[in-house]
């Protein structure tokens, strides 16, 4: 069950931070919202994490396949599924289980990610036990949780506030009702 | 050394960015207690420094667990030795950098092209420095020193073409190459705002997104960290990043908050650095400094750094904490300029993230600059032979009395000869008065006609120097009203509390001259003082001198009125006279003060040490909306430095000027005819500026403002 007041506080943060919040009843809903969003970002395909290709909801989505740090850069759009929201600052967070990921969250000019709302808890504190868990469970090779709110920002020219310098110029979440089977 | 200031431009800029900062903060701390938060922090900084070998050991086991190695190096050049080994391992010849302050106290950068070796920052600010051969200016935003016309030229002679000086394009052009750099390098090197010891990760924050970038693309990944990052869990670092982003740059939350646990790609490397920092822990005056979290919010409210800039006020760590951190990791004699930059007006510490008492320990380090080399001659023959010694003070102000004569008109002294002329140049000196208050005022008796509550027992009053030698008539007019509400007055010891030869660090002297005063305060009953610094010296300075002389008492001495006991039961009893009126006798002015018109516009400057460490900004104000029957008109930057701060005005004249005109802006603005204080030695500041601007504008203590409306005569009954 999502609870509505956290989501909305969780909207009310993540836009003020300079993120897109767009609420979506369930799970093909999102696909076809992320359809709509390429077409507008006039792209035809999108870089999107394995876990988001595999479902079965992607329907008629084209992906690309970018193999190295290059080919992530050049792709315009991509596609992520977020672990929480927290709802105190609009923070999304992902418990990264590899390198692609971190890529995809983080090269390409525009990302899209999807949250489901019952995922959303109060605030960043609240997932301190979740952190240590995901980062002790891991075997090696690597692992990371990154916390990610707002497209990237810099004020460092003149303190004026500039959106979109290394990480990506646009955040785009998809806050889903329905959660995920 | 003269203090370059600031060009206006820039001192513009960062006046701006302050006050938006400022505000940004206040908002984000709403709903939220920062007393509390900082005061866990702090001991969570503590408790991790105590523990720090451990938590180490630990970090190393989990970090080698998951594919890192650790290495250590215990100095600076060691750590960029390490660095240069591992990009050669790896056959790397450019390593991109995110933000790391400890890669600028080693030297890394230039270490590694003097080898070579092409090191690259990413983050915008530090690039644009970077590309222009600038050093940075500020700790969170090291290019605020350029406009977007300078930072187009860079740009623009960095790519051989000319290029569009809006921000937006800058940024989009910026980007794009420090992307380029990215993608290509052999390894990316990052510093670390915490390790966490429970699964070996680190804990990067950025706004751009570069320490993602830098940690993840390259196939090496290198963390340079100091060792006082570490501490035990995930949730110590959570409780960290709250107070950092906000107390930072007054955000919730950083855009990216990554914590990182092994490597990413091919190989991570964490190089673990002491650099001094087992010894600066092991040091029980100076191991607060470790707490430090790099948050820089206390240079953003530091009247001098807001003067001077950046690049004045460091040496490669900025403001008061960095004269500390300086002192300890690059040494003694490089922390001397940066030491003596500070005021002492511990605004400071009224922001930093985990309770350092910067202010007081940067006093302690202008004591062991003092021991080391000596101080200079003019400080010694002032604090330590006049000062320190009341009967030489007294004849040093007597002969000055005497020359009166040659004095000018209105109480102001002759301007100083040219070769002096820097010291009284945007100020009027004031002469001493004919006679010193000691002469003036014998005891003052309770009013008969007080009414109820007469008889209120006796009270001590201690003037201080400037009071004392300069302005008897705040002294009188302090009495009077005290006396009028029904105490008994008695006039203290007119010797010297101590406090500037304390606050140049001159322990000895301010101790002898402390001691005096001391024995010399009637047993009991309130100390009522009329300066902030004395209230300091007396009630918290001078008594801990004490205190830790008596810890070294010889065995046999008797532990008489100077020794461990008395010394705590006086601190207690002492209270500044605003703060004494505004708690005990609210009621009683009340009574006094005779319904009549409103009094005139007052404007009110907050001094330092009244506002930052006695914390009575709100008792003033409660005094003069009871004396005035108006709220006070409030000036811009009420709390602003005046720019006496004692010494500090003689050896950093063009600073003190810097600030007193700031505050002579405000005072104009703010259209008052009267300005009240609490401060003799800002009343001369300030009284002495307006004076040599010939305005009319009247400076009076606060004593003086009640003295005045109780003395009105009362309206004809109706």
């Amino acid at each position: 069950m999502v609870n509505r007041g956290l989501a909305a506080r969780f909207t009310a943060a993540a836009e003020a931070a300079g993120a897109e919040v767009i609420s979506v009843a369930r799970q093909k809903d999102a696909y076809v919202t992320v359809a709509r969003l390429l077409d507008r970002e006039k792209a035809k395909k999108v870089a999107a994490s394995a876990s988001v290709r595999e479902s079965g909801c992607a329907g008629r989505l084209l992906f690309s396949n970018p193999g190295n740090p290059l080919e992530f850069a050049q792709a315009r759009v991509a596609l992520v599924r977020a672990d929480y929201g927290a709802a105190e600052t609009g923070t999304l967070v992902r418990l990264d289980s590899d390198d692609d990921e971190r890529m995809l969250w983080t090269l390409p000019a525009t990302c899209i990610a999807l949250l489901d709302g019952e995922r959303v808890v109060p605030g960043v504190d609240s997932l301190a036990a979740v952190i240590s868990g995901h980062l002790e469970r891991r075997k090696p090779p690597a692992s990371q949780v990154s916390l990610i709110t707002g497209p990237s920002r810099t004020a460092d020219i003149e303190c004026a506030l500039t959106i979109g310098v290394q990480g990506p110029a646009r955040l785009i979440i998809l806050l889903i009702d329905e959660p995920e089977a | 050394m003269k203090a370059q200031l600031l060009d206006p431009a820039l001192k513009a800029v960062l006046q701006a960015f302050h006050e938006s900062w400022a505000e940004k903060r206040a908002d984000c701390f709403r709903g939220l207690d920062f007393e509390a938060l900082r005061e866990t922090l702090a001991g969570v900084k503590d408790r991790a420094v105590a523990g720090q070998e451990g938590l180490l050991a630990r970090f190393e086991d989990e970090a080698a667990r998951r594919g890192s190695r650790v290495l250590r190096a215990s100095d600076g050049d060691e750590a960029n030795r390490l660095v240069l080994e591992i990009l050669k391992t790896h056959g790397a010849r450019t390593v991109v950098k995110s933000k790391s302050m400890v890669s600028e106290e080693t030297g890394l950068n230039a270490y590694l092209a003097g080898k070579g070796v092409d090191a690259k920052e990413t983050d915008l600010g530090e690039w644009i420095v970077q590309t222009a051969r600038q050093a940075p200016t500020h700790m969170v935003l090291p290019a605020i020193h350029l406009s977007r016309g300078d930072v187009a030229e860079i740009l623009g002679g960095h790519l051989g073409r000319p290029v569009a000086d809006d921000i937006p394009s800058l940024v989009r052009t910026a980007r794009d190459e420090i992307r380029k750099d990215i993608l290509a390098a052999g390894a990316g090197l990052t510093g670390a705002n915490a390790l966490v010891a429970e699964n070996g990760a680190v804990m990067l924050v950025t706004n751009e997104g570069n320490g993602r970038l830098v940690s993840s693309v390259p196939p090496v990944h290198i963390v340079l960290a100091s060792l006082e990052k570490v501490l035990p869990g995930v949730a110590d670092a959570l409780s960290l990043l709250k107070l950092l982003t906000r107390n930072a740059t007054g955000q919730r939350i950083t855009s990216y908050v990554s914590f990182i646990a092994g490597p990413q790609r091919a190989a991570q490397y964490v190089i673990l650095l002491d650099n001094h920092r087992r010894e600066l822990g092991a040091d029980p005056v100076f191991r607060d400094v470790l707490r430090c979290v790099k948050c820089s919010a206390c240079l953003n409210v530091c009247p001098v750094y807001q003067v001077v800039g950046g690049r004045r006020f460091s040496h490669v760590y900025m403001g008061g904490i960095g004269s500390l951190l300086t002192a300890w990791i690059h040494g003694l004699e490089k922390s001397r300029d940066l030491a003596s930059l500070c005021l002492g007006c511990h605004r400071c510490e009224t922001v930093c993230a985990t309770k350092i008492p910067i202010a007081g320990l940067v006093t302690a380090l202008k004591g062991r600059l003092a021991e080391k080399s000596g101080e200079k001659l003019w400080k010694r023959i002032a604090l330590d032979a006049v000062i320190g010694r009341p009967a030489v003070q007294r004849a040093a102000f007597g002969a000055a009395r005497a020359a009166r004569p040659v004095v000018r008109r209105k109480g102001y002294a002759r301007p100083l000869p040219l070769w002096m002329k820097r010291y009284d140049r945007f100020r009027a000196l004031p002469a001493p008065a004919p006679k010193p208050l000691s002469r003036l005022i014998v005891k003052a008796a309770p009013d008969r006609k007080a009414g109820p509550g007469q008889g209120k027992g006796r009270v001590t009053l201690f003037a201080g120097c400037l009071v004392e030698h300069v302005y008897p008539e705040v002294g009188l007019a302090a009495a009077r009203v005290l006396a009028g509400l029904g105490y008994e007055v008695v006039p203290g010891p007119p010797g010297c509390c101590g406090f500037p030869a304390w606050n140049a660090g001159h322990a000895a002297s301010a101790r002898r001259a402390f001691r005096h005063v001391f024995r010399k305060i009637e047993a009991e009953g309130p100390v009522i003082t009329l300066c902030p610094t004395c209230t300091t010296m007396l009630a918290r300075a001078g008594p801990d001198l004490l205190l830790a002389e008596g810890q070294a008492a010889p065995p046999g001495r008797k532990r008489g009125r100077d020794g461990v006991p008395d010394a705590r039961g006086f601190a207690a009893r002492v209270i500044a006279f605003s703060v004494f009126l505004a708690r005990n006798e609210r009621e009683g002015l009340q009574r006094l003060l005779a319904r009549g018109a409103p009094g005139p516009p007052v404007t009110y400057h907050d001094s330092c040490h009244h506002q930052h460490v006695l914390e009575a900004a709100e008792d003033s104000r409660v005094l003069l909306r009871l004396a005035l029957g108006r709220e006070v008109v409030e000036m811009t930057g009420p709390a602003s430095c005046c720019g006496f701060a004692g010494t500090f005005s003689v050896e950093h004249p063009e600073v003190g000027e810097a600030l007193l005109a700031d505050k002579l802006a405000a005072v104009d603005a703010a259209g008052a005819e009267l300005v009240a204080l609490d401060c003799p030695g800002c009343l001369l500041q300030i009284r002495g500026g307006l004076a040599r601007r010939g305005r009319s504008t009247r400076v009076k203590h606060l004593a003086e403002v009640l003295d005045e409306r109780l003395r009105r005569p009362s309206p004809p009954r109706r």
